[in-house]
């Protein structure tokens, strides 16, 4: 390893996991701080990290751990926004008429106001209940208003490579565009007349860097009935050069490298 | 990769692929609840995770009260600064797992918390949070461990739940520090492609 160079996933997975020597760990952390790949390819293997993590054994919760939790939180401020647990303080009582009785006016009045408390309880929890609702609802669109911004700018922009690809051996047949924003890693490919694969076979779309470095896989596709596909926003690391597409037949789980011949390229 | 969600003759999508972007979705809603105080959205938001982060810290540190203790660490650091995550995205569940492990090896081997792979956001095609309502996935993961050649599935789980450096499973395996390498590597490969059988 050296910092010019990319890590290798081998060590990525190691430093993932935290398993590397303390002099390998400051290299390879040296390195993410300048490789936004390497860091790209770190969070790919996070997630498989993560995966080992979940063929633990479910185990159910210690009696109370929620409670105690709960209990936790309603004590301890958040680092910005509202304090938590500070329950409204109760209203003091009147001066006086704190030992005596009601009387008949003050029991109706009680009575009328418990009621009015009740309502407007239930009123407010079920206000209460509406705005998470709305607020959830807001969220949920704003980030569908967002992907479809990131998708509408991919394919708007000015800076977007546009490229047509074509089978390598029957160039007037099978058809795919790709289009490509190379600042958010942005792709879009769409691709028609495609022949048919066996079930245990898949296409899958590689994206070739123009620094040389190895193809990589961005999605897999098969083509439906009237032979067309298309591969929308794959998880592509943003800044990433492409020096050409191509696609190649893989086996139906797709592979982590091309298999020759590639079907279709284009640049 | 991914499947392409708009090609209606897909093959049947990864497991970790189905109904990831709603779920960061849902888990966007809860922590912006959550940054603005909500201690019922903390609740559910507590609910859909806990058990997953107490298992991964159980299996680590074999000590309910100590993984109990990593548990509430996670999710109080999540309280109290939820925007940490918000500003993040990806997939919180994998997050989740990965800084539960990194904390439990932590301390179990009583050194100082020290985890830069925090301010990674995982992708979000490995978002965690329908699947976690999903037994047969996690049966389907523990299959694909249980498939490793032995060698591979024993040194994954030294590294990964006994927080061992490969050159300290190496020392333990007697094996070269490249072949732990890469049989660690050849163990998630393999992880990965069954799960997307």
């Amino acid at each position: 390893m050296s910092s010019t160079q990319h890590t290798s996933r081998e060590d990525l997975t190691l430093y993932s996991m935290q398993a590397l020597t303390p002099a390998e760990y400051a290299e390879v952390k040296a390195h993410l701080e300048t490789c936004a790949a390497c860091r790209g390819a770190l969070a790919e293997e996070l997630a498989d990290v993560a995966l080992i993590g979940l063929s633990a054994p479910q185990q159910a919760l210690p009696d109370g751990a929620r409670q105690r939790f709960l209990a936790t939180i309603a004590n301890t401020p958040q680092a910005s926004g509202p304090v938590a647990g500070t329950a409204p303080a109760a209203l003091p009582m009147p001066a006086g008429k704190q030992k005596g009785g009601l009387g008949w006016f003050g029991w109706v009045t009680a009575v009328a106001a418990l009621a009015v408390a009740c309502y407007l309880g239930y009123h407010s929890f079920d206000l209460q209940q509406q705005l998470d609702a709305n607020r959830r609802q807001i969220v949920q669109l704003s980030a569908q208003a967002s992907r479809a911004q990131e998708l509408v700018d991919a394919l708007t922009s000015p800076e977007a490579k546009q490229v047509t690809l074509t089978e390598t051996k029957r160039p007037a047949q099978p058809i795919g565009h790709a289009t490509y924003l190379k600042k958010t890693g942005a792709l879009i490919f769409v691709a028609s007349n495609l022949r048919p694969v066996p079930p245990s076979k898949t296409y899958e779309l590689w994206l070739i860097p123009a620094n040389g470095k190895a193809p990589m896989p961005a999605g897999l596709f098969r083509p439906d009935a009237t032979g067309s596909a298309s591969v929308v926003l794959p998880p592509l690391p943003a800044g990433i050069e492409a020096k050409a597409f191509g696609v190649t037949v893989e086996e139906a789980q797709g592979s982590p490298t091309p298999t020759l011949p590639i079907v279709m390229t284009g640049q | 990769m991914p499947e392409s969600p708009s090609n209606p003759n897909a093959p049947a999508p990864r497991s970790f692929d189905r109904d990831a972007g709603s779920s960061i979705v849902e888990d966007l809603g809860l922590l912006q609840e959550i940054q603005s105080g909500s201690q019922n959205a903390m609740a559910v938001f507590f609910d859909r995770y806990s058990r997953m982060v107490y298992s991964v810290a159980l299996r680590v540190l074999n000590d309910p009260s100590e993984a109990e203790d990593v548990m509430q660490e996670i999710f109080v650091q999540i309280w109290q600064n939820p925007g940490a995550f918000v500003a993040g995205r990806g997939s919180l569940g994998g997050w989740l797992v990965v800084v539960t492990r990194n904390r439990a090896v932590d301390k179990l081997r009583r050194r100082k918390p020290s985890d830069p792979v925090e301010l990674f956001a995982l992708p979000s095609s490995t978002n965690l949070a329908q699947e976690m309502e999903q037994a047969f996935l996690l049966e389907k993961i523990r299959a694909a461990m249980t498939k490793l050649p032995e060698e591979q599935r024993k040194s994954v789980e030294l590294a990964f739940f006994e927080g061992l450096s490969h050159s300290e499973i190496a020392g333990k395996t007697g094996e070269p520090l490249g072949t732990i390498k890469t049989r660690i590597r050849l163990a998630l490969i393999a992880i990965r492609k069954e799960l997307s059988v």
